[in-house]
């Protein structure tokens, strides 16, 4: 093969494959938690139809392509066309779960969203992989403003899980709520376990993962991971944190989020998304609806567009990161 | 029936003085052939699951659909003269609020067809035998969605799918072609794997056999390209060019005149 052949081939790894999971030579690769749960609901109940636009394998649906080729749907490189499309089908009385990432299901798709899904409360699952700044492929392909796009809209529900050990319950929820979700996902890298006392995940529920009286983490998606390792930084420095998932970020569980508040002297909220119209300010929005002052930090992009890079180099430039928890929250304290 | 709706319309309409009176003009006659000869559908059940559906994607044109739904029994007449009040079902773009006879809310254009293809695929895979029925404005054509879906209808031969473009070359800025070229529609979508008929969409007997060759059609979907004359019916606003025409209560008793007494 010549040097340019080389080129090409691996230029059509990377298409073939997956954009935003690095697989190590010779690993086997990691588990498709969110194939897996959506192709097991798709064999109990043969109304799930998946829908993709030109993004199968990186969206986990060619479980159903390959095993349940009567359920899946190749809507082409067409996002917005697949929406309307998914409405009608839920019209017809199936339950299309429609998958893209994140940054073009949202952006792309916004007003046939707000007018075919949310509005009359179709019973469409939006599936959006690749969140945040987590990819490798730059602006076009990170979704820094899908959370605040799709919790504005009325009867939507908000969902990212903490981790892909979520994805059977997220799906199970999404299925159980009959009516419009937006769930957002990133794909596994490896093989996730959870914690037996770990609780499960629920539409409208905070859950706490580490309590402690001094300051408070709101944390969503890959930040809960860092939210807890902040979380331990600080015990060893005397400070003790509560860290809390907010995996439904619509519907907020304000009644959980308030009584965490209360007990707390630092707030700081951590997403992997742009400090604007997402978790941070759904917080932000609880405590002055509720005259409740405290010091207040929001983790996530600060309101700028990023580039094109691995999470691990982008994480910490863009200081979503364990040390920018821990550090906001030791200052705050400490001043 | 045709008379009728067209009187209804310039009735809606002049109570408020402005309105989309030529395109109701315009399009009554496919109006009537839709609902009184077209569309299968139970007056006593709208929520029937084998019914055809009828989606009006360009829903600011509701003062003919409205009358239509009225004369043909799904909705009470009376609800007419609260056309575009405040409070009232009957907006001036269509919404769900009268579902299901309004199947889904358009009027952000372009969305429809890709709902339609969605009812569509949805009926085959239950093997309903109903069709799915749609009208566009050509304005529409202008949005890429609408094309994002007949690509899409024409890959998964949704043959049950039926389109009636609605061709005034009438937008809000004026002749729609001037605006884009969207002619010539019938060789576009021809070449998109539609079955297309160009017809008058005046002439009962065209647009009568223009349906029966979509049905006959079992592999593609089909476009009827209707000709229709903005103000038909009312020989000075017939062609009159205007999105939301303004229609002095002069001119609207002479025009249900002209269609009472002078057709």
């Amino acid at each position: 093969m010549t040097e340019s052949g080389k080129e090409i081939s691996k230029a059509n790894a990377l298409h073939l494959d997956d954009f935003s999971v690095k697989q190590q030579a010779g690993q086997p690769s990691a588990s498709k938690y969110y194939g897996e749960a959506l192709l097991a609901a798709a064999w109990a109940n043969r109304s799930i139809l998946a829908l993709t636009a030109d993004l199968t394998a990186p969206t986990e649906t060619d479980l159903i392509r390959d095993q349940l080729p009567d359920q899946f749907i190749m809507a082409g490189i067409a996002e917005a066309n697949m929406v309307g499309v998914g409405a009608g089908l839920a019209r017809a009385g199936f339950i299309p779960f429609v998958h893209s990432f994140s940054v073009f299901l949202s952006r792309r798709s916004f007003d046939q969203i707000a007018m075919q899904v949310a509005y009359p409360k179709t019973n469409v699952k939006l599936v959006g992989f690749m969140p945040g700044i987590d990819s490798l492929l730059g602006v076009s392909h990170q979704a820094i403003d899908d959370i605040a796009l799709m919790r504005t809209l009325p009867n939507m529900t908000v969902l990212e899980p903490a981790s892909p050990a979520d994805y059977e319950d997220a799906v199970g929820e999404a299925l159980a709520h009959n009516g419009p979700v937006y769930l957002r996902l990133y794909r596994a890298t490896e093989q996730y376990l959870r914690p037996d006392n770990f609780p499960s995940l629920k539409i409208g529920k905070v859950r706490c993962l580490h309590e402690g009286s001094d300051a408070a983490i709101f944390a969503t998606g890959l930040m809960v991971e860092q939210a807890l390792r902040a979380a331990k930084d600080l015990k060893q420095q005397g400070i003790n944190a509560t860290v809390i998932d907010c995996a439904s970020m619509k519907p907020l569980d304000i009644e959980g989020i308030l009584n965490v508040i209360q007990h707390s002297k630092v707030i700081v909220t951590a997403e992997n998304h742009t400090i604007v119209g997402g978790l941070g300010s759904a917080i932000a929005e609880v405590m002055a609806s509720n005259n409740i002052a405290r010091p207040f930090f929001r983790i996530g992009v600060q309101d700028c567009f990023a580039e094109g890079g691995s999470r691990d180099f982008l994480f910490e430039k863009y200081g979503l990161t364990a040390d920018t928890i821990t550090m906001k929250i030791k200052q705050a304290i400490t001043s | 029936m045709a008379k009728t709706i067209r009187m209804d319309v310039v009735r809606m309409v002049a109570r408020h003085g402005q309105g989309y009176v030529q395109q109701g003009l315009g399009a009554a006659d496919l109006f009537t052939h839709l609902y009184f000869q077209e569309l299968r559908f139970d007056s006593n059940n709208p929520n029937w699951q084998d019914r055809d559906r009828f989606i009006l994607s360009t829903a600011h044109n509701t003062a003919v659909y409205y009358s239509t739904l009225a004369r043909a029994g799904l909705i009470d007449p009376e609800m007419l003269e609260d056309y575009c009040l405040d409070g009232s079902a009957l907006e001036i773009n269509a919404s769900e609020r009268l579902a299901p006879l309004v199947e889904c809310t358009c009027g952000s254009l372009g969305q429809g067809l890709s709902v339609a293809a969605g009812l569509a695929m949805g009926a085959k895979l239950q093997q309903r035998n109903s069709n799915i029925y749609l009208m566009l404005g050509d304005g529409e054509l202008e949005e890429g969605q609408v094309w994002e879906a007949a690509m899409f209808a024409a890959t998964h031969n949704l043959s049950n799918l039926i389109m009636i473009i609605d061709l005034n070359y009438m937008q809000v800025e004026g002749d729609a072609r001037d605006v884009a070229a969207i002619d010539p529609v019938d060789s576009k979508l021809e070449n998109f794997g539609w079955q297309t008929m160009v017809i008058d969409g005046h002439d009962f007997d065209a647009i009568f056999a223009s349906f029966e060759a979509a049905r006959a059609d079992t592999e593609r979907p089909s476009c009827i390209i209707a000709h229709t004359i903005p103000g038909k019916g009312v020989p000075f606003l017939e062609g009159r060019k205007s999105h939301n025409m303004v229609l002095p209560p002069d001119a609207a008793v002479d025009a249900l005149d002209w269609l009472e007494n002078r057709p």
